[in-house]
């Protein structure tokens, strides 16, 4: 995903490089999935009596401006996850005909206020991770489904903390790789978001 | 994101290890905003070969020892905004190459700017114009500038001007789409 996270990653990842002709393994990077996002699946979600087809519309953005490379990753996840929903009779990235409702899923990969990673991570590399340090990647979403001229929004916000170095995680989270971190954020907002549109029967 | 993890990864190596990378703009993807538009109204339109003005970038821009080419088997811009006009058409369902309307263009500014430490941007314009049986019914040049964060390492600035180019195509087409005059000639 060229975000946000990537980015940061990748200064992190730039100073680990440099470190590792000095001194291997000296860095490692733990990734921490904020809690606060209730886990949901598909038994949580009722699915309505009649299911329609329904065409998959996905964009990631890194602060607001469209991101192709972290959409093209993203959007296969959703893809998969709106199939596993079961509140669809098809899914597809195309145009799916006149009977079929249109579910967008618009993903910002947006700074924690205040945070400069690009100087956090320039500074756990220089002191070999002696000197660690935690960035937070926060996503803003917004879920949309749309059919038969109605339309239905909810909004869903999450978060992938990281850890660079000495540095303690956030208390009480297991640490996990940063990409299994960011997959269960990118799955954890589509399934909160079809959640919470079932909520208001908007696939009624 | 696994592999555009692990490509950001190992491009970071390459370019640690002061390799050169010369590659195609990225991927385009259409935007929801534009699927939007066209799904609201627009019918059917075909797309027709895209070209450069003379004396426009249509090639190959330069970014700090690397080479970012356009799509097709040209590696054009003129074809990359093509191919994303089709791609964005496509998903809508508003392409159809037997259409009565017909979309071509020039591109008549590409330019694409990574040398800066603390900035990137690029400006993407076109003329386009739209013909409804040989008729000509819309004919506009627009322009699109972004500008986004970057860095002095090019492992950040360079993957950056990537996507903002990307960017900046959809933020051209988007204007297209959007734009009142094309909206009621592609009814």
């Amino acid at each position: 995903m060229k975000s946000n996270i990537l980015l940061r990653h990748a200064v992190r990842g730039l100073a680990v490089l440099s470190c590792a002709v000095v001194l291997t393994g000296c860095l490692a990077t733990k990734s921490y999935v904020d809690p606060t996002l209730p886990r949901v699946a598909r038994a949580d979600i009722a699915a309505p009596a009649n299911l329609h087809p329904v065409q998959v519309a996905v964009e990631f953005r890194t602060r607001g401006t469209a991101n192709a490379a972290g959409t093209a990753e993203v959007q296969p996840r959703v893809v998969a996850i709106a199939a596993e929903s079961g509140l669809f009779s098809t899914v597809s990235r195309e145009a799916a005909g006149p009977d079929a409702g249109l579910l967008t899923v618009m993903i910002d990969n947006v700074p924690l206020e205040g945070e400069n990673a690009e100087a956090e991570g320039f500074g756990t590399g220089l002191t070999l991770g002696a000197v660690g340090s935690m960035v937070t990647d926060t996503y803003v979403a917004t879920v949309t489904y749309s059919r038969g001229g109605e339309t239905t929004s909810v909004d869903v916000r999450h978060a992938l903390h990281t850890t660079i170095g000495n540095h303690a995680g956030p208390e009480g989270l297991a640490p996990v790789s940063m990409l299994e971190g960011s997959h269960q954020v990118i799955d954890q907002i589509v399934w909160n978001g079809l959640d919470q549109l079932a909520d208001k029967k908007a696939f009624e | 994101m696994r592999v555009a993890i692990r490509g950001g990864v190992a491009l970071a190596m390459l370019l640690v290890l002061a390799a050169c990378v010369n590659s195609p703009a990225p991927a385009y993807q259409p935007g929801i905003a534009n699927l939007q538009v066209l799904r609201a109204g627009a019918a059917p339109i075909a797309v027709d070969d895209f070209a450069a003005d003379a004396g426009v970038n249509n090639s190959r821009f330069s970014l700090r020892g690397n080479t970012m080419t356009g799509a097709g088997v040209d590696s054009d811009f003129s074809t990359y905004l093509q191919q994303a006009l089709e791609s964005e058409l496509r998903t809508a369902g508003r392409l159809d190459a037997a259409s009565g309307l017909r979309l071509s263009g020039t591109l008549t500014t590409n330019r694409l700017d990574a040398a800066d430490s603390a900035v990137g941007n690029a400006t993407v314009g076109a003329r386009f114009v739209l013909t409804r049986d040989g008729r000509v019914v819309y004919d506009r040049r627009l322009v699109a500038d972004h500008t986004w964060e970057s860095s002095f390492m090019g492992a950040i600035a360079i993957p950056a001007a990537f996507q903002g180019y990307a960017a900046t195509v959809q933020m051209l087409i988007g204007q297209l789409f959007a734009d009142p005059a094309f909206i009621e000639a592609s009814r």
